[in-house]
């Protein structure tokens, strides 16, 4: 299991792809702390409340950390390189558990740069529209843990669900109208069933000041269970299909 | 001392096919496909295109699951091999490399996994004469390059048996020179290679014995010289054989 996960960690470390998803999630991340922080006149966005709304742009790295679990299985399959893979390790679930981890760690780098630079840039902002940094300590401390947590548990449904799906643009496609659409459009319509969504459910263990969301451990509980869930599916599919 | 019991244990047959089949859907692509592979042969494993190589070897392989029968390799499947890396090698058909990487993290990565010292990648990447393109992405190889990059792959872990899938592919007239060198040495350093491969005269130098199969059925498995007698070569016999002509 350990020359798996290096050998999974190495592969994550030899493509840009990672490198791309990073830069990308610090770039989404500032964009959204400079558009929420221009924005607000200086008096509300002295508000502990409106600073916390700017913070959120911590969670811009989580569709990038779906995306690197995604890809980082897709492209085995994409590529072939899995069978290489399943040479040199046959027992498909050591494969597999070595990828779900290499995938939440991916996920935790990805979520980690995108805290930093929303402090980093949110502090910032708010420095020179001279005003003072006020979220308190317990504050700022769900939302960074949170949002990283968040990136590592979406870093793992990536990975899981592009082992399901196996066939990349289907898998990129599935994710983005699921992102984009599914996630939305059920939430706002039948709230009382939509937070229960991974996404909205990710919303939730951030604190996020959204109506009808779950309480934040709700939230972590019922995202955690969506991991689960979708680990146990691929573990049942990955042992017996053909590669 | 492990390795010196393994090869006192060996087994005279490297692989068996049992009543092998698969079905993908309605079709029969492998049928009661039945051989041996005796250890320390080269052996060719020739069919026209479609005749089930590809879908036998990957069944070997652990790859594909069989429908029925069995695929065993060192008489065990090979999903139960101990670190398989060290006994088996496989180059497959489509070269299964990501584009974005080097040679040499590509290689790098599957030794990792086989827990082998970094210092095989080097000497395959020096054997397959690939020590300074390693360093380049593979979006960059020639189908050549890719092939030898693959065999590259497959002898990390200094395999005792080989399965090569088409491994001429995409070779010059020197490359395929260099394989078949390659193949015997390989073989008489008490190696043992089963190539499929529809280019049959560069096949006919290289084997030992020869594994015919059309429409996923077993037609021929008979020693090169026994095979190829009453014909003029090898590619006679074999379409002979295959098109169904008596000759």
């Amino acid at each position: 299991m350990t020359a798996q996960l290096r050998s999974e960690l190495l592969k994550l470390r030899t493509t840009r792809t990672m490198a791309l998803l990073m830069l990308g999630a610090a770039a989404l991340t500032l964009f959204a702390i400079c558009v929420e922080g221009i924005s607000p006149a200086t008096g509300k966005l002295a508000q502990e409340q409106t600073q916390r709304e700017l913070l959120s742009a911590v969670t811009s790295g989580v569709l990038f950390a779906t995306f690197a679990g995604l890809l980082a299985v897709t492209s085995e399959f994409r590529y072939g390189t899995i069978r290489p893979t399943l040479l040199i390790e046959p027992r498909r679930r050591v494969v597999l558990m070595a990828k779900l981890a290499a995938a939440a760690l991916a996920g935790i780098v990805i979520g980690a740069v995108s805290v930093a630079v929303a402090f980093g840039g949110g502090s910032a902002v708010l420095a020179v529209r001279g005003v003072d940094f006020a979220v308190n300590g317990p504050h700022s401390l769900e939302l960074g843990l949170g949002a990283v947590a968040v990136a590592a548990l979406s870093a793992v449904i990536g990975a899981a669900v592009g082992a399901l799906i196996r066939n990349q643009s289907g898998a990129i496609l599935a994710l983005v109208i699921y992102a984009f659409v599914v996630d939305a459009v059920l939430f706002a319509a039948i709230p009382s069933l939509g937070r229960f969504l991974p996404g909205k459910a990710g919303d939730a263990l951030l604190g996020r000041p959204v109506d009808h969301l779950l309480a934040p451990g709700a939230g972590a509980i019922v995202l955690a269970l969506w991991a689960l869930a979708f680990v146990v599916a691929t573990t049942l599919r990955i042992s017996r299909s053909d590669v | 001392m492990a390795s010196v019991r393994a090869r006192e244990h060996r087994c005279v047959t490297a692989i068996s096919a049992i009543e092998l089949t698969k079905r993908f859907g309605d079709l029969v692509a492998v049928d009661g496909l039945s051989f041996d592979v005796a250890a320390g042969t080269v052996t060719g494993f020739l069919g026209p295109n479609g005749a089930g190589k590809t879908t036998t070897l990957r069944m070997l392989l652990g790859l594909a699951e069989p429908t029925g029968g069995r695929a065993l390799v060192f008489g065990r499947p090979f999903a139960e091999l101990e670190r398989p890396a060290t006994r088996v090698g496989a180059v497959l058909e489509a070269g299964d490399l990501h584009p974005g990487r080097s040679g040499r993290d590509h290689l790098r990565v599957l030794a990792a996994a086989a827990r082998l010292p970094r210092s095989r990648v080097d000497e395959v990447l020096a054997l397959v004469d690939l020590t300074t393109a390693g360093n380049r992405r593979v979006a960059g190889y020639s189908l050549g390059m890719r092939q030898r990059l693959s065999l590259a792959a497959a002898l990390l872990g200094e395999p005792e048996l080989l399965l090569l899938d088409e491994p001429g592919n995409g070779l010059d007239p020197e490359g395929v020179r260099w394989l078949r060198d390659f193949m015997r040495a390989f073989a008489s350093a008490s190696g043992t290679v089963f190539v499929s491969s529809h280019h049959l005269a560069e096949i006919e130098d290289t084997v030992d014995h020869v594994v015919v199969i059309d429409h996923g059925r077993l037609v021929a498995d008979a020693p090169l010289a026994q095979f190829t007698a009453g014909a003029h070569s090898l590619e006679d016999a074999f379409l002979d054989l295959t098109t169904g002509r008596v000759s």
